[in-house]
């Protein structure tokens, strides 16, 4: 599983205030200690905090882009953002990212083919989020049509479930399950999953031990990455067990430590 | 009809590994050789770079050696009590890419002999020839940990490719490694888990060497458990392909000593009526496993016969040439 | 894996028409690919996509016969691209080619004599592969004939003439000899003479993109007994095209390349040719076509290809009983090990390493480790007993001591009991050997 670092993101205080006075330090900060920890990707969103978030978004790739190599996860709703964020890149983004509703789809998936850019699917639409495994896997179907359609490759698509925090939506956790199962048998390659882990333990205690154990769960049925918080140890040493376990890295002894250095 | 041909899309990339110095890295190698880089698997040009072609070194002993069939000393006999001789003419006649040196005079149950009597062997070769060499000892690890050191001081700035660094025993050969400029072939038991953990124990050690480490994954003669030598390398490199870094180093494939010590190598036509004449059917055994085997990725083969190690570059020559579409 | 949602998707009407109970055409593929529903409960699929979706859901490649009777033969039915995956099916055939305008009989008494025996397997070459070198058809119908009194070896047939094709099947049609070439400029007749005839069918293109088009065709004929050649015969771009042909029938199902493939060394030299031939039996020929009938040149050939097609699930085993390692004497030590292959092997390259001749006393294990075997009482005191009285290693050497593996030291007592011998305990890895020996047996 691929760790989308969640770090980047003007809910918390210290990037807010970063961007508002422009300040790169806290964000290159946070960038090069992702990356140390092993992510994959940086999540990089800008948050409520600003009124001008096109140009949040331009900034704050800019100066992410000078403390890190890895690929970014441009996190918004407003496409116009998104955009700017795609023009100034310096390598293939990640979209973050589109319902299965259509125009929003036509959008993102131009976007998707113009900037050679990965795009994250929300297993939703104008409805809200369904409850069974069915609808989501409908969904998904369309988010992959779609993607099809406007020549991205299905590869480049990570289907999100979306995961309800499992106090207030228990009974969500075996369809999503289902739904990254089922994922996998609908493209030939299939598309990628993903899905915001620390939702799952929104609100509740034991946080990091809920997040971990779905997190290896998930990966059992299929899931390819999860925006999470990279600098959480134990996640990253269960996930390295996980793919382990899964035959998806070749076993050692000192696997944990290969797996937190990949990056190096 | 237009048929869309299909291409992996790979991550990762096995690591390019320099073998040799020249003057301006402080050796005196008339070049130096590269190996590892590849982007796809064995020859598949059409979808990735193979920027090195894979190379064959010949092997070369610093005593006369014993046990070898008449066959394969015949090609030697001129030379055979001259290391630096020997070397040459596998270089000048026979077209070897490197040379193994092997330094079986230190055997405690034989000669014995101490560093002090190997260095001016090694000086004679690195004088004789301007290929990059291999260092071996005589395969008793107590010995040859007393051996590592001084040879690579002695070779200091060549850049040698030194044997061989275990699990249980690495730092003699990494330690040399780090001092004197040298590469280390880290060995492991036809066990791709071992192989891995002994480059994370290596890196451990030091980080740049990682970009100075050759695998041998102990690979086994035709007919003797090549099968999981090569399923070993196939797996191993479809990790490092795959973006597994302590996996993606190049191969080194040690041949001619798995080969020369079975009993294809010998037993005449007499005693085994269906196996063919002895003296092409070994060579043939040779140039066969390192067929195999570089259909599996390895990058460098270790070999003894001459004829054999024609056959082998031909066939890399075949296989180096463009296929795609 | 099954037909994803989205190639289902492709071949379904997109009319949302909710009669298959699903509320979308998507909907529908979904459920289709996760098997909850069938192709049927479509109103308006048309027959164009119910055949498109049962070939796919065909094996992706078909198994292909040449031979009859006790010689029969089967190609292709292959699944996997890595043999760690999963085991490779059929191994290679080798097919030794007769010229028919050479000394046919010499050529064929070398390819009868090519027979082996090696760590108790018997290895031979399948086919002899008669090429209308002469551009005659009463040649190759009168070498036909000699091939048909010399060898009940299977036969290739290799003409692109149909004439002399027709002729040489008169002779040989019951041995159900490979048809060797359908080429863009014969394919008509060559497939109504294989289909008529119950052989197969070796289709050959000038490239792949030829080839695809070629194996249509015969397809559309109705034939589809066939092996392909893609006539590539750069030993570089055979084994990309062989490749090729494997990916594309295996990860993408494409028809025209789900069939088993036909390589042909071609450099003159013998050796360099059978280097060149190895290649492709390395990477997926189903058949392989050579010149050289020399015993030293197939031994490592046949040998390479039983290593490549066993199933790496299953233990290779070697043959249990009293093996030698150097010259040993009557005063040589005796180790004691199990006979799974990989650990015999460690085992006896380390005893080689301590160059002290020696035997090593192989226990049928059934192709089980050290410890597995322990575990599972296949490794006991009373089976390396009855291994030291059946081999007659009393006999062979002068003393009563036996090296047992580090990994079952707790044997010792009972073999020492069970057999008279003395037991040293070993190390307990095979890596240990050498420092065992020099410090405990010389």
């Amino acid at each position: 599983m691929i760790i989308i670092g969640e770090r980047i993101n003007g809910m918390f205080r210290d990037i807010a205030k970063a961007i508002r006075e422009k300040d790169p330090a806290p964000v290159q900060e946070w960038a090069r200690k992702q990356e140390e920890m092993g992510a994959g990707y940086l999540d990089i969103n800008v948050g409520p905090a600003v009124s001008d978030r096109v140009d949040a978004m331009r900034w704050l790739v800019e100066v992410t882009q000078e403390a890190s190599k890895l690929p970014l996860c441009l996190d918004s709703t407003d496409y116009d953002a998104i955009e700017a964020g795609l023009e100034v890149c310096k390598r293939p983004a990640m979209i973050n990212s589109v319902p299965a509703i259509q125009e929003k789809m036509d959008r993102v998936f131009t976007l998707a083919g113009k900037y050679d850019a990965e795009v994250i699917g929300l297993a939703m639409s104008e409805e809200g989020i369904p409850k069974d495994s069915d609808s989501r896997i409908a969904l998904a179907m369309e988010l992959v049509a779609n993607c099809d359609a406007y020549g991205v490759p299905v590869q480049n698509l990570y289907i999100d479930p979306l995961v309800l925090p499992c106090n207030v939506g228990q009974d969500h956790g075996p369809e999503v399950f289902e739904t990254l199962r089922q994922v996998k048998l609908m493209a030939d390659p299939p598309p990628k999953t993903t899905v915001g882990l620390s939702n799952i333990s929104q609100g509740t205690k034991n946080r990091e031990l809920i997040n971990r154990t779905f997190a290896v769960m998930a990966m059992a049925c299929g899931l390819d990455s999860a925006i999470a918080d990279a600098c959480d140890e134990e996640l990253i040493a269960a996930v390295a067990t996980a793919r382990i376990i899964l035959n998806m890295d070749i076993y050692c002894d000192g696997y944990v430590d290969v797996f937190k250095n990949q990056n190096k | 009809m237009a048929v869309e041909i299909l291409k992996e899309k790979y991550r990762g990339q096995v690591r390019e590994v320099v073998l040799g110095a020249a003057k301006d890295k402080g050796g005196t190698r008339s070049h130096t050789v590269k190996i590892g880089g590849e982007t796809t698997l064995p020859f598949l040009h059409f979808e990735g770079n193979i920027p090195n072609r894979p190379v064959v070194a010949m092997e070369v002993w610093d005593i006369v050696p014993e046990g070898w069939p008449e066959s394969l000393k015949s090609n030697f006999e001129d030379v055979y009590d001259d290391p630096a001789a020997w070397a040459k003419k596998c270089v000048e006649e026979y077209g070897a890419d490197l040379i193994a040196v092997r330094f079986m005079s230190a055997d405690p149950d034989g000669q014995d002999a101490s560093p002090d009597d190997c260095i001016p062997t090694l000086k004679k070769v690195l004088e004789a020839v301007g290929v990059p060499l291999i260092i071996y000892g005589c395969g008793k690890s107590e010995k040859d940990n007393l051996l590592i050191g001084p040879l690579g001081e002695a070779g200091a700035g060549e850049n040698l490719l030194l044997g061989v660094a275990e699990q249980d025993n690495f730092k003699p050969v990494a330690s040399a490694a780090m001092a004197n400029g040298h590469t280390v072939i880290a060995q492991s038991p036809i066990d791709i888990n071992i192989a891995k953990q002994l480059n994370v124990l290596i890196s451990e050690l030091s980080t740049p060497l990682l970009d100075r480490i050759v695998i041998d994954p102990t690979v086994a003669a035709l007919g003797y458990g090549i099968e999981y030598s090569y399923s070993i390398m196939e797996r191993a490199r479809f990790g490092a392909l795959q973006g597994d870094r302590m996996l993606a180093m190049p191969f080194i494939a040690n041949i001619g000593g798995e080969v020369w010590s079975k009993r294809e190598a010998f037993v005449p036509h007499e005693e085994e009526a269906t196996w063919g004449e002895q003296p092409e059917r070994s060579m043939m055994w040779e140039a066969t496993t390192a067929m195999a085997l570089l259909q599996a990725g390895a990058d460098l083969l270790v070999m003894r016969h001459p004829r054999a190690v024609e056959l082998t570059k031909q066939n890399i020559d075949e296989l180096m040439k463009d296929n795609s579409y | 894996m099954g037909l994803t949602g989205l190639e289902i998707f492709k071949h379904l009407p997109k009319t949302n028409c909710k009669e298959c109970g699903f509320p979308t055409c998507l909907a529908f593929a979904m459920a289709l690919a996760g098997g909850k529903t069938s192709l049927d409960q479509c109103p308006d699929v048309s027959e164009e996509a119910k055949e498109a979706l049962a070939s796919a859901a065909a094996p992706p490649i078909r198994k292909v016969k040449m031979g009859a009777g006790e010689k029969e033969v089967e190609m292709g039915d292959e699944t996997e691209l890595f043999r760690h995956d999963k085991r490779f099916e059929n191994p290679t055939v080798i097919a030794i080619k007769v010229k028919d305008n050479e000394d046919i009989d010499a050529k064929l008494n070398n390819i009868n004599d090519l027979y082996f025996e090696r760590v108790g397997q018997e290895f031979e070459v399948e086919a002899v592969a008669l090429l209308n070198e002469s551009g005659e058809a009463s040649t190759f119908k009168s070498a036909a004939e000699k091939v048909a009194g010399g060898t009940d070896k299977n036969v290739v047939l290799i003409s692109e003439d149909p004439a002399a094709m027709e002729g040489a099947l008169e002779v040989l049609a019951d041995r159900k000899p490979l048809v060797y070439a359908a080429t863009k400029d014969n394919y008509e007749k060559m497939t109504e003479l294989a289909q008529s005839k119950g052989c197969p069918l070796g289709v050959k293109g000038d490239n792949l993109n030829d080839l695809a088009e070629l194996v249509n065709k015969v397809l559309e004929k109705g034939y589809r007994e066939l092996v392909i050649d893609s006539g590539s015969r750069d030993t570089s771009q055979v084994l990309a095209d062989l490749n090729q042909i494997r990916r594309q029938a295996i990860k993408k199902k494409f028809r025209p390349f789900g069939f088993p493939t036909i390589a042909f060394a071609s450099k003159d030299d013998p050796q360099e040719e059978l280097i060149q031939g190895g290649v492709y039996l390395s990477k997926y020929a189903s058949m392989l076509v050579l010149e050289t009938d020399k015993k030293e040149h197939l031994l490592p050939l046949v040998s390479w290809r039983f290593n490549l097609f066993t199933d790496p699930q299953k233990p290779v085993q070697v043959e249990a009983g009293l093996h030698k390692v150097g010259e040993p004497k009557e005063n040589s030590p005796v180790y004691c090990t199990t006979n799974f292959s990989l650990t015999y092997f460690l085992v006896e390259g380390e005893v080689d390493a301590s160059r002290i001749p020696a035997y090593i006393l192989c226990v049928d294990t059934g192709g089980t480790s050290v410890l597995t075997a322990y575990a599972d009482n296949r490794f006991t005191a009373e089976k390396i007993a009855e291994g030291i009285k059946a081999t007659g290693l009393e006999e062979k050497v002068n003393h009563k001591n036996i090296v047992i593996p580090g990994l079952v030291a707790v044997l010792k007592g009972a073999l020492e009991e069970e057999s008279g011998w003395e037991v040293t305990v070993g190390p307990r890895e095979a890596a240990g050997i050498v420092k065992f020996a020099k410090e405990k047996l010389s």
